[in-house]
């Protein structure tokens, strides 16, 4: 299996323009998301990239990747039909390959950086020559914001899996009945960490979800309602071949939710060059009576 | 090893499921000690939760039943306080190694034994309790709950589709459930602990049904529960109950919690069990508005649920509160995603889970059925059975069976529509009236389950035939062969098992629906625990509509010639019904359509239109002009314009303006004293009087008295005795009199029936009461010791006119020899209660700690009770309920002087010249009968009272015989300085004296003759009872609301005691210390079926002569 395509997915309505914010990397460099996310992709040896747009967001993110525009690739997702459609759009482009595919308004940070953990999931999908997920063990509260496997130790290989079952964010009444597994601490669920290595098997059962007219019976009670997810289409995945997950020990931060942009500007920042900087900063910043809140000021 | 641990032990089956009663007949007291010892180091080591708790069900037996039996007759010795109380709060080891260690000491007693009994029984349902708790908390879906401690970790979001308004309104959820009847009963088979233990014997045959209470109107059966939920544009959580006219805006987690607060308990159970509100929240000092933003998205938003049961009343006896728990927590599963469809009926796994959270429900709220209970959410007919317990399940090396069972839908291929047509042609449901709590009867079923007694474990083996057969009748479609299954099972298995599952009011009901109807009646059906509330009866198809018409009246006239003897709670209802072949099933109500029910606008409508319309919510101003528009055009509105110009404009009540009325009436014709009443109030309101200044000094000395110091009659008294008093009975010397003034307040839990005439058991075939057991026993020694023995029977204001019918529709019971009753000359009028009694009652005297979670609720319900007292005005009269509930007999001290003032013992005297003494006892004392021996006794000692006692045994409250400042008397428990020296007295008052006449007249100042004189007679009477001690008492009583609805709430009254007769100087008593059988008295329903198996109820039987009866 050689792996040398990636998917970003940016067409959704609430991630169209988290990709094009401006941070400051670990190398104390302003870049934008996407700039980040597609550096990461290289390092990991992949040589073409494909994203996944509205219409009419092309120029805007081109612009947003000034170093590497040349493996850039554009498909465009002209309705908002769901996630699963989105990586869809991009089956001519994958074509009979497998790929890597990373979501665009999550940044990932930590002691291995994204390339690391993009690098060894290609090595376990490589190895395998099957589907591998990467996963993070995630509380409960958490679970409304992921897809989340229930899978066995592989034995041999720590912090593997066999996926049995896949279920896109499940309550954690559900998580409990389907989704334990006995290694993990209480109340922690398997959770996807927003990077895939996929099989081109992917892209026939999204094909075969998206042209039967099925809904996701698990995102029936979610904001996204009943549009086919990747997780419907990795739970079919499931059933049919190996699937493998990979835990990972890096942290992922969610760009749109509140604080997301400042969070993970957080942690770029802590994991790089300028940490003691910015730790200075802070310290500044919690000491200074007059960013307190009214209510708590001494009298 | 011991012979009983090997029956727990044994591979076999026959082995195991053989009775103890064949070992410990034939053993020792020896033999029982040892196998005592065996059992208690066994359920000490064992691993198996449930041989563990069959050990101890073994060791409270011997311990209660054939202990006793091989001990003598009253030995005695102290219950030790420490182990006392360590059995008060529910630390049952520490309370039997303190029993035990007693018992080493003193050697084995009846005392001790009553008081080890106890303990291991509280032992084993604890145990049982707690298995249920963790397996409830362990299933799988469930667990998070109790994780969730902190908003930030709050995992669940409403379903979008909740949140968007359309045309101004938020959509409402709406579930309605069905209600579930059981076909099979199958002997309790359902109880947790049995279907855990013994899943291949927990099988029942479950309908889910729609109901409504035929009233003239035509509606066709609906589903009886319904739930609402919608999001509403204020910060709280609101808990409306439309059939209990209740709402609450719930703004704290701890009010979440606080189940017993108001109505709305079972709302707030449904809240935490759909995990809402997750369980693990709970004191965990967080905000709700933080949740509900959470929860809903937005800040300042928040969450309504409705509850509507339809006309359906208390005690149906078809799990109408389990199904409206198991219906609210579907519809808040649903809104939060737990459940993936948010309309419709629900898919298999769903309802399993469903099922789980109800019961994790009913555990919260303190109460719980059975596992089939939460039927309704399945559709149809279905078979419930039990699963035995695999690996990977949480029960799995702890119990033989699951928590939860399985349900196979029975679909038409196995039960035809035919079959169903004709079971619905054939069958009339019904609720008789009466509510009865079914909780002792689930602790039976259990105990006697894990004792397998030879009876009843056959009576289970024939249940599980009858189901068989009832199953094949109901795929046959063979109503006939249905009715004769269900009678059957009534007549045996159920009655054996639990004879109390029967009483008098169903079998009159059955009889006379026989002769009614003859062969087209096919059979009696008794759905749920007992019988009296719920109840089916299966006619030809061809009679179905006469039975319709006919079973209202049937049922009222029954009701009516019993309402005195019976505890009804309502009166007689029919329902319709149809099967039910959805399930619970939901539906989104959208845009103008998303109204809640029209009588939940009848409740919560006046307040809003009262306001300013600038102070209503945009969703409520939008609300209510729906409301308006949906007055005038839909069906479900109509009648509601006037209806809430009624409650805008209240017109004066005229049917309260009548209890006050009656209740005042009341009080002048049964001679209420109001100066006396008045001074007991202003000394109560004052603190003069109270429970705290019911106790002696506390200086005073309390001694126990030794056996030397009493006349012990459990050793032969001597033929002399007898002799004597075989003589004096002869010669017509005596009277009984018993005392029936009282309302049975422990009995009945303050229900306000007539104690006498309840027909409480049967005996020699037949439903008896108390009053006829009595009259048995003088038929007899009337027959036996050739005399005349006057009975007189002690009433008051509430018990007279009853008890009076009672005989004369009995033609006395056919007793020959006279029979007076003496009717009551003093009431009180209770008076609404003092904060400071009430906290004295509950915090400072020993109570029995509940259950954690039943703790929880009753401490929840006693705060809310003070609330309650404080509103009311305490200490002030107590006149809001109904008027007889309002007065108070003012204790038996006054049941004697009542018969010197209303002249019934000079008419005694007058129609039995040679008339010398009496036999006072009590109503509820079945064994003290008419004997020759104790009679001598008294007769020879010459003393004007000679008061039986008997050893105390551990439910012996309320004081005892003492040596108090050097005299030897009856002391009250109430009197008692300190709690702790009633366990250390050996002897207690069975209540029952030999009074003699001529000295009883002395002590008054009185004598034969002047007993005409009615103003000599007052002053002796009111110069004695100036001289006894009052006491405030704290009595429960009930109030009946809505449909079946009971409120339970404490009310004080004074009274005054006869056993303070014995502290007068002048008053010359002697004491008798006599077997237990003669002494026990029955104060509490949970009593007789130990009554019923220790032998004290065929030594009653055998003391009676029926024949006049």
């Amino acid at each position: 299996m050689r792996i040398k395509k990636a998917v970003i997915t940016a067409a959704g309505e609430r991630q169209r323009r988290l990709p094009l914010q401006e941070l400051v990397d670990r190398d104390g460099k302003a870049r934008t998301v996407l700039a980040i996310l597609v550096n990461d992709a290289v390092r990991a040896e992949i040589e073409e990239i494909c994203i996944v747009v509205r219409p009419g967001d092309e120029s805007d993110y081109l612009e947003a990747v000034p170093e590497q525009r040349s493996i850039l690739r554009f498909v465009e997702q002209p309705e908002p039909l769901g996630y699963g459609d989105a990586i869809w759009r991009a089956r001519n482009f994958v074509g009979g390959d497998a790929f890597l595919h990373l979501v665009s308004d999550h940044l990932f940070v930590g002691c291995e950086s994204a390339g690391d953990t993009a690098t060894a999931l290609l090595r376990l999908a490589t190895a395998e020559e099957c589907c591998v997920s990467a996963v993070r063990p995630t509380h409960e509260s958490l679970l409304r914001a992921f897809g989340a496997v229930s899978g066995q130790p592989v034995s041999g290989y720590p912090g593997v899996y066999r996926v049995q079952s896949v279920l896109e964010k499940p309550t954690p009444t559900l998580a409990e009945q389907k989704l334990v597994i006995p290694s993990l601490r209480a109340g922690h669920y398997l959770a996807f960490f927003g990077m895939h290595l996929l099989t081109p098997l992917v892209m026939e059962i999204l094909d075969e979800l998206l042209r039967s007219g099925a809904t996701s019976p698990q995102g029936a009670a979610s904001a996204h309602g009943s549009r086919v997810t990747l997780s419907d289409a990795l739970a079919v995945l499931a059933r049919r071949e190996k699937y493998l997950a990979l835990e990972v020990h890096a942290e992922r931060f969610d760009l749109g939710s509140t604080y997301g942009l400042l969070t993970s500007q957080l942690a770029l920042a802590l994991s790089g060059q300028d940490r003691a900087e910015i730790l200075s900063l802070m310290v500044q910043l919690l000491a200074n009576e007059q960013l307190r809140p009214l209510e708590t000021k001494p009298q | 090893m011991s012979a009983l641990t090997e029956i727990i032990l044994s591979e076999q089956e026959a082995v195991r499921d053989s009775p103890i009663d064949g070992v410990c007949q034939q053993a020792s007291v020896e033999t029982l000690l040892a196998e005592c010892e065996a059992l208690h180091s066994f359920q000490e080591s064992d691993s198996n939760l449930y041989r563990r708790v069959r050990a101890l069900v073994f060791l409270a037996a011997i311990h209660r039943y054939h202990l006793p039996e091989k001990l003598p007759d009253g030995a005695s010795a102290a219950i030790p306080y420490e182990g006392h109380t360590h059995l008060l709060h529910r630390r049952y080891e520490e309370a039997i190694a303190s029993f035990l260690n007693a018992q080493r000491m003193l050697g084995p007693a009846e005392s001790i034994s009553s008081a080890l009994a106890a303990a291991y029984r509280g032992l084993a349902f604890q145990t049982l309790a707690e298995q249920v708790r963790h397996s409830v908390r362990s299933i799988r879906g469930n667990q998070w709950m109790f994780r969730s401690a902190h908003v930030d970790d709050y995992p669940l979001r409403l379903h979008p589709a909740l949140l968007t308004k359309q045309d101004g309104l938020f959509p409402v959820l709406a579930e309605s459930t069905p209600v579930r009847m059981d076909l099979s009963h199958s002997g309790w088979s359902d109880i947790f602990f049995l279907g855990m233990d013994y899943p291949e014997g927990a099988r029942v045959l479950n309908v889910s049904v729609d109901l409504t209470v035929r009233d003239g109107a035509s509606a066709a059966p609906r589903p009886p529960v319904e739930a609402y939920l919608r999001v509403i544009d204020e910060p709280v959580l609101r808990l409306v109950s439309v059939d209990l006219k209740s709402q609450v805006d719930v703004s704290t987690l701890d009010e979440c919690f606080d189940f017993a607060r108001d109505y709305l308990g079972l709302l707030k159970a449904a809240v935490i069990a759909s995990g809402l509100v997750p369980a693990g929240m709970e004191g965990s000092g967080q905000s709700l508005q933080k949740l509900l933003t959470a929860l809903t998205g937005s800040r300042g938003m928040g969450i309504e649920i409705v509850s509507k049961v339809n006309d359906i009343p208390k005690g149906s006896r078809l799990a109408v509160s389990t199904n409206l728990l198991a219906c609210l927590i579907t519809a808040c599963m649903r809104a939060t995603g737990q459940i993936c469809v948010l309309d419709g009926p629900l898919e298999e796994s769903d309802r399993r889970l469903v099922a789980a959270r109800a019961i994790l429900g009913e555990w919260l709220g303190g109460s719980g059925g059975g596992w089939q209970d939460s039927g309704g959410v399945w559709p149809g007919i279905k078979l419930i059975q039990g699963v035995a317990a695999v690996l990977g399940d949480v029960e799995y090396g702890v119990s033989r069976g699951c928590l939860l069972p399985s349900h196979t839908i029975l679909e038409r291929d196995r039960i035809s529509d035919d079959a169903r047509r004709k079971l619905e042609n054939s069958l009339v449901l019904v609720h008789g009236g009466m509510a009865q709590d079914v909780g002792p009867i689930l602790e039976m079923v259990t105990e006697k389950y894990l004792l397998r007694s030879m009876p009843e474990w056959q009576g289970r083996q024939r249940a599980h035939d009858l189901f068989d057969q009832i199953v094949e009748a109901m795929r046959a479609g063979d109503t006939q062969r249905i009715g004769a299954c269900t009678q059957e099972n009534f007549d045996g298995p159920i009655q054996t098992i639990i004879p109390w599952a029967a009483n008098q009011y169903t079998e009159t009901l059955i009889h006379e629906v026989r002769n009614a109807f003859g062969a087209a009646f096919h059979g009696f059906w008794m759905l749920g625990g007992m019988s009296g509330g719920g109840m089916g009866f299966i006619f030809d198809p061809s009679e179905k509509s006469r039975a319709l018409s006919t079973l209202p009246g049937l049922m009222q006239q029954i009701k009516k010639r019993m309402e005195h003897a019976v505890p009804f709670a309502m009166d007689p209802v029919v329902y319709d019904f149809a099967i039910n072949d959805r399930g619970t099933s939901a539906m989104l109500l959208r845009g103008s359509g998303a109204l809640l029910p029209a009588a939940y606008y009848t409740l919560v409508a006046p307040p809003l239109l009262r306001q300013e319309v600038r102070g209503l919510t945009p969703a409520r101003r939008a609300e209510l002009v729906h409301m308006g528009v949906a007055c005038q055009q839909r069906q479900d509105f109509t009648g509601m314009v006037p209806a809430l110009i009624e409650h805008l404009l209240p017109h004066d009540d005229e049917s309260a303006r009548d209890v006050r009325g009656n209740l005042d009436d009341l009080l002048r014709r049964h001679g209420f004293d109001s100066v006396q009443h008045e001074a007991v109030r202003a000394d109560l309101r004052a603190g003069r009087v109270g429970l705290m200044k019911n106790t002696l000094h506390a200086s005073t000395r309390v001694e126990n008295v030794g056996r030397e110091e009493i006349v012990d009659s459990c050793v032969p008294l001597g033929a002399r005795y007898a002799a004597l008093g075989r003589d004096a009975l002869a010669a017509d010397a005596l009277a009984v009199v018993s005392l029936s003034g009282g309302v049975g307040s422990r009995w009945t839990h303050g229900a306000g029936v007539v104690k006498a005439i309840n027909p409480f058991c049967k005996l020699a075939g037949a439903y008896r009461s108390f009053l006829e057991v009595h009259l048995a026993k003088s038929r007899r020694a009337c027959g036996l010791y050739r005399s005349r023995i006057p009975h007189v029977f002690t009433t008051s204001y509430l018990t007279h006119q009853p008890i009076a019918e009672h005989l004369a529709a009995h033609a006395n019971h056919g007793y020959d020899a006279p029979i007076c009753l003496s009717a009551g000359r003093t009431i009180g009028l209770r008076l609404v209660p003092m904060v400071r009694d009430l906290r004295f009652l509950w915090e400072q005297t020993p109570q029995q700690l509940l259950d954690e979670r039943k703790q929880k609720v009753r401490e929840s319900m006693r705060s809310g009770l003070l609330q309650w007292a404080t509103q009311m005005g305490e200490g002030s009269d107590y006149r809001d309920n109904s008027p007889m509930q309002c007065l108070h007999p003012v204790g038996h001290w006054y049941e004697i002087p009542n018969m010197l003032l209303n002249g019934t013992l000079t008419q005694l005297i007058a129609v039995q010249p040679g008339l010398k003494h009496l036999l006072l006892h009590n109503i509820d004392t079945l064994g003290a009968d008419v004997d020759p021996a104790l009679f001598g006794l008294h007769l020879e000692s010459g003393a004007m009272l000679t008061s039986e006692v008997v050893s105390r045994s551990l439910e012996d409250r309320g004081g005892g015989l003492a040596r108090v400042d050097g005299r030897l008397r009856l002391i009250e428990g109430l009197a008692l300085p300190d709690e702790s020296l009633e366990l250390s007295l050996s002897y207690y008052n069975s209540g029952t004296m030999w009074i003699s006449i001529e000295k009883l007249l002395d002590f008054f100042g009185l004598h034969r003759q002047s007993l005409i004189d009615p103003v000599q007679v007052l002053t002796a009477v009111r110069r004695a009872a100036s001289r006894m001690p009052t006491y405030i008492t704290l009595k429960d009583v009930k109030k009946r609301w809505g449909k079946g609805h009971e409120d339970v709430l404490p009310v004080a009254q004074f009274e005054k005691l006869w056993g303070d007769m014995t502290a007068l100087q002048e008053v010359e008593t002697q004491y008798v210390l006599v077997p237990r059988r003669r002494g026990q008295q029955l104060k509490d329903v949970a009593q007789l079926d130990p009554w019923m198996r220790d032998g004290s109820a065929a030594h009653v039987a055998a003391l009676c002569d029926w024949n006049g009866g």
